[in-house]
Order: C-alpha cells, then sequence, then structure tokens
C-alpha cells in the first residue's frame, strides 16, 4: 500500500512538473481567434452585425501553411512574411484588386495577379474615376511591405479580364492582359518591364481575338500565349522569339490518338536544353479522366512541338 | 475514540489523494482540449493554482495516510515547499506578461474573461464554455494600456471600459443573453425608439440617432457612430472615443412587432476611468 501510494505521489509530482513545462510554452501568447470558429450558445455577434457596422477581426492567413501569405479580412488587404506573426496592409483598396470581368467570391485574390514572395509584392489591379478612363495599376514592396510604389502600366483599358504578373529575375517581369470582350472575343496584350516594374513598354499584339487562357515568358525573349477557352479543338499557342515585337503560330505536330484530345497549351518551361509544356484536355476532356495531359517538346525554342508523352495527373510533368 | 480519529483521518486522507489525482487528470484533460480544440483556461492562473491544488493536497495525503521517518517528511515538504514557490513566481511571472481580466456575473452564470499581452498591446475576448475553459472570440480594435474596468449593467451585460495606448477611452460590452426570442436578430437602438428617462439624464432614440441629455445639455449620436454589441448593448462614440454604453436590463421585452407597447427599463453608463454608475432609465413615451 505505501508503495503504490508513493509511487503514484511520485509519478502526479513528475507528471505535473512535465505539464508546467508543456503548459509555460505556450501560455506566453495571447491566441487570437480563428476563422469559422463556431460560436455556441446565446451568442449574437456575429456576421449580421457586419452588415450594419463592419467590426475588425483578428487577422489569419489565407493559407496557414505558408510563410509569406495575405488575407482579405476585413475588407483589407493585408500581407505577412512570418506566417501571420506581423501583417503589412497594402496601400490597394481590395474593390480594386477585383475590378474588370470577375465573379468570385472575392475571397482570394485572382489567381496570378499579384506576386508575393520574399524580394517582391507586386499587386495588378484597375483603377480610373469611369469606365472609359479606367487605367492598369501595379503597386509593389521590395522591402517586404516598408514602402510601396504604384506606377501606371496602361492607360486607359478597357475592362480586364484575363490578368497576370510575373517576374523571372529582379529586372525583368511581364503582365499579359485581356479586355473588352464581346461573346468570344477579346483584346489581349503583353507589356514588360526591364527594370523592375517601374516602367512597363507594350508589346505589338498578337494576331488573334481568341479568348486567351494562359502564357508567360521563359526568358527575356521569348514568351508565349495560349488561346482557346470554351471548346478549344487544339492546342493554339503564338510565341515571340523577340521580346514581343513579333507574334508567330506555333505548330504542334499532335498524333492522331490524341487530336482533339490535347487542346489547350499551359505555359512552357525551360528544360535542360529544350522547352517543354504540358497540353490539357480543356474544360471538357474526358480522355481517361480527364485528367492526364500530353507533354510536347520543343527544340527550337517554341515555335514547332513534338509529342512526348502521357503526364498522369499526380505524377510531375517536368524535370 | 483513537481508532475513531484515526478511521476518521485515513478517509480525509483518502479523498485528498483522490482529490490530487483529479486535479492531475483536469490538468491532463486541459492540456489535450488546448491542444485539439485551442480552448485555454479563462483564466490563465487557473494552471497553476489547480496544480498548487493538487500537490498542497497529495502532501497532505500522503502524510496522513503513510507513516515516514521525519528525515523523509522533511524532504518531502521541502520539495513541495520548492514545488509551490516555483509555481506562484510563474503564477505572477505570466500574468505580467499575459495580464488577465476576468469577471463573474452577478449570478454566477458567466464569465467575461479578457487576455492582454502586455507588451503588444493587443487584447482578446475570451468567451468561456463549461465555466472554467474560455475560447479566443474577438480582438479588442484598439491597442490597449493595460487599464481596464469591468461592470456588469445586467446579469448578462458586462461592459468594460479601457484606456487606448493613444488615451482615448473606449467601450468593450461582452454579452451573454437575448432579450428577445433568442432566435432572430434586432437592433437596439430601433428596440428603444422613444423617450427614457432617468435621474436628470434624459435619452432620446429617433430616426436621426440617440441623443442624450444631461443636466440640460444635449449631445446627438447619430447612427453611423453607434456600435451595437450582440443584441444587447450599442456604445455611442464621438470623434471615435467612447461617451456611453446602453444595455437592455433583464425586464425589457422585445417583441416582433413594432406596435407592440414598450416594457421594461434600459441602462446608460459612462465610458470613464473613473467611477461612474450604471443609471436606470424609464420609458416615457414615443416622441
Amino acid at each position: 500500500m505505501k508503495k503504490f501510494i508513493l509511487s503514484a505521489a511520485g509519478a502526479i509530482l513528475i507528471g505535473l512538473i512535465i505539464v508546467t513545462v508543456i503548459y509555460h510554452q505556450n501560455v506566453n501568447e495571447v491566441t487570437y481567434p480563428q476563422l469559422g470558429q463556431l460560436n455556441k450558445g446565446q451568442d449574437n455577434q456575429n456576421s449580421q452585425n457586419n452588415l450594419e457596422q463592419p467590426r475588425s477581426e483578428q487577422l489569419q492567413p489565407i493559407n496557414r501553411n505558408d510563410t509569406i501569405t495575405y488575407t482579405l479580412q476585413n475588407n483589407e488587404l493585408n500581407i505577412t512574411f512570418n506566417k501571420g506573426k506581423d501583417w503589412i496592409k497594402v496601400p490597394v483598396e481590395k474593390d480594386l484588386l477585383f475590378e474588370g470581368e470577375y465573379n468570385g467570391s472575392e475571397q482570394e485574390l485572382i489567381e496570378n495577379s499579384y506576386v508575393l514572395t520574399e524580394e517582391r509584392a507586386a499587386f495588378l489591379y484597375s483603377k480610373g474615376p469611369s469606365w472609359d478612363q479606367k487605367g492598369i495599376l501595379v503597386t509593389y514592396s521590395l522591402d517586404q511591405g516598408k514602402t510601396w510604389v504604384t506606377t501606371v502600366v496602361t492607360k486607359p483599358f478597357p475592362a480586364m479580364r484575363f490578368r497576370k504578373i510575373d517576374f523571372l529575375n529582379d529586372q525583368f517581369g511581364y503582365i499579359i492582359l485581356s479586355g473588352d470582350r464581346t461573346m468570344s472575343q477579346e483584346y489581349s496584350i503583353v507589356y514588360l518591364t526591364h527594370d523592375g516594374g517601374k516602367t512597363w513598354k507594350a508589346t505589338k499584339q498578337p494576331p488573334t481575338t481568341r479568348l486567351i487562357a494562359s502564357g508567360g515568358f521563359v526568358d527575356e525573349t521569348t514568351g508565349f500565349l495560349s488561346y482557346g477557352t470554351i471548346n478549344p479543338e487544339e492546342p493554339n499557342v503564338y510565341v515571340t522569339q523577340d521580346g514581343g515585337e513579333t507574334w508567330a503560330h506555333a505548330v504542334f505536330h499532335i498524333p492522331k490518338k490524341y487530336d482533339q484530345i490535347f487542346v489547350q497549351a499551359e505555359v512552357p518551361v525551360k528544360e535542360k536544353s529544350h522547352l517543354a509544356v504540358v497540353v490539357n484536355q480543356g474544360p471538357n476532356g474526358d480522355y481517361a479522366g480527364g485528367e492526364v495531359k500530353g507533354k510536347f517538346i520543343s527544340e527550337d525554342n517554341g515555335k514547332t512541338w513534338e509529342f512526348s508523352k502521357e503526364v498522369q495527373p499526380n505524377e510531375t510533368a517536368y524535370q | 475514540m483513537k481508532q475513531h480519529i484515526s478511521k476518521l483521518t485515513k478517509i480525509i486522507g483518502w479523498i485528498l489523494f483522490l482529490l490530487a489525482i483529479a486535479a492531475f487528470c483536469v490538468q491532463l484533460g486541459f492540456l489535450y482540449v488546448d491542444a485539439k480544440f485551442q480552448a485555454t483556461y479563462i483564466d490563465n492562473r487557473l494552471f497553476y493554482i489547480i496544480n498548487i491544488f493538487c500537490i498542497f493536497s497529495l502532501v497532505l495525503a500522503v502524510l496522513v495516510l503513510l507513516r515516514l521517518t521525519k528525515r523523509f517528511k522533511i524532504v518531502l515538504t521541502s520539495i513541495v515547499v520548492v514545488f509551490i514557490v516555483v509555481q506562484a513566481v510563474m503564477l505572477i511571472g505570466s500574468n505580467q506578461e499575459i495580464k488577465n481580466i476576468t469577471s463573474v456575473s452577478p449570478d454566477w452564470k458567466h464569465v467575461l474573461s479578457i487576455k492582454e499581452n502586455t507588451e503588444t498591446g493587443n487584447a482578446v475576448y475570451y468567451r468561456s464554455y463549461y465555466g472554467i475553459l474560455a475560447r479566443p472570440k474577438e480582438k479588442l480594435p484598439y491597442e490597449t494600456s493595460g487599464e481596464f474596468k469591468v461592470e456588469w449593467l445586467a446579469k448578462d451585460v458586462a461592459a468594460v471600459t479601457y484606456k487606448t495606448a493613444d488615451n482615448t477611452i473606449q467601450q468593450y460590452v461582452g454579452t451573454y443573453g437575448d432579450r428577445g426570442s433568442g432566435r432572430s436578430y434586432y437592433y437596439v437602438g430601433a428596440e428603444i425608439h422613444g423617450k427614457w428617462q432617468g435621474n436628470n439624464i434624459e435619452v432620446i432614440s429617433d430616426t436621426k440617432g440617440i441623443t442624450v441629455t444631461e443636466n440640460g445639455e444635449s449631445e446627438l449620436f447619430d447612427w453611423d457612430s453607434i456600435h451595437q454589441f450582440g443584441t444587447l448593448a450599442v456604445v455611442l462614440k464621438k470623434n471615435d472615443e467612447a461617451v456611453w454604453t446602453i444595455s437592455l436590463n433583464e425586464n425589457f421585452e422585445v417583441h416582433s412587432a413594432a406596435s407592440e407597447k414598450t416594457v421594461g427599463t434600459i441602462s446608460l453608463y459612462k465610458a470613464t476611468m473613473g467611477d461612474s454608475q450604471p443609471i436606470i432609465l424609464r420609458y416615457k413615451g414615443s416622441n
């Protein structure tokens, strides 16, 4: 009996010390409310209240696993470089980030409409007093939000639909825009910067008015625009090898077996000595489940493309 | 007689022993709940108090139940004293880093809990679950300076008056109930439409906003500067600073039909860090 009591007492004492150590590591933090936390019981301080008086809520990263991320809470854009410990408000009104042809929920930024890395935070948006005077602007920071620069990319620009901004290095970047859509025709154009985003210069317009699906540059001279979003029947890609001075139609040699199956090209990447691109099945593809893509290789810097292999949904396409 | 006493001490000893085990299990359970549901003690100091209680019961139980040598008793007692002192130091230290503002409602049913990080001035309002556990509800909208005053205006309304880092006075209201069916949201400002009177004070709620007349001086707060908390209180603000809190007392009845008679009283509470008592106002009819 004595043994039992003493050993139980010893175990509890040691247990308490361990528990205290664990607790003490966390106690010096005030935990903040989480999004979507259920409020039980008699608690009416909920969203209905926000209609009349938006209340400030604790900021939560849009993606908890990312060190560098953002949030659109409180109707503003805040970014963090340390998993949400510190937040920096971006000096751009939230609504402007969704200007143009957009019909999402405004819960997340439009894909590709921003760059958020350790070296650069840049946001692409549209602003202007009236629809015919709206310009395209980029607001960016190179010192993690301490200072911000806003530049006008172009003005005026019709209602923007497709938008993409990216930088390949600290000097060279590109913006791909489309706008003024009528049915399934629209205007698309690329702007380039060679001074880290201070100034932007328009390239020549590609000779097509189809709807743009994606695009990108692999280096300062070579870029691609991929068209066809609604019912594409074959990849429709324009390539430039002189920094947008001229655009040529790229040729895809598609094996008969994959005719009208691989129809929408994504953005090419550099692979060893050649370029590679995956071509997906578009919005209506149903070949082998619809998620399989075809990989194509170009040995002449993007002018002609040869089929290389099928890429399964769960495998990485590029080496 | 002696046997009787020894039997009684044995029972007490075992009860103490069981209490110690129970307290230990509570702590283990708490750690699990904390990790899984981000629930914490309503007041961080509780953790250390439960630890001290646990070890205290445990030692008393051991001393009562077992015949130990004097030397062993001394060793045991000194271990425990050291343990309790360490816990007490931690308790005081943790409260200097995270200041707990805890207040229990007059009917002991609700606990208002605010935890303030004294270094950053960030304060978070917690809602209580099962009495001693709490989860963060929202961050107070201003950086706090560490001065808080809590006043329960009703059994389920706690007004927190606090000073911000830039020396303004703000009020935050914790609400734990409802005056309607509990199923629908309503606006306090609309529910108190009409004229209210109390000691030297008159409040009029109409389409323009809420007018407070104190000692003959009137001040109108338009609807944009009136902030509602839950369904029980509004805070009237001027120049981004709280001036008054108006809350619905327990006898106030919210009707779904506007035509029904206004029943019950409201409380008017001044936003000041000094002494202030809630003033009860009675309904004096529509304007």
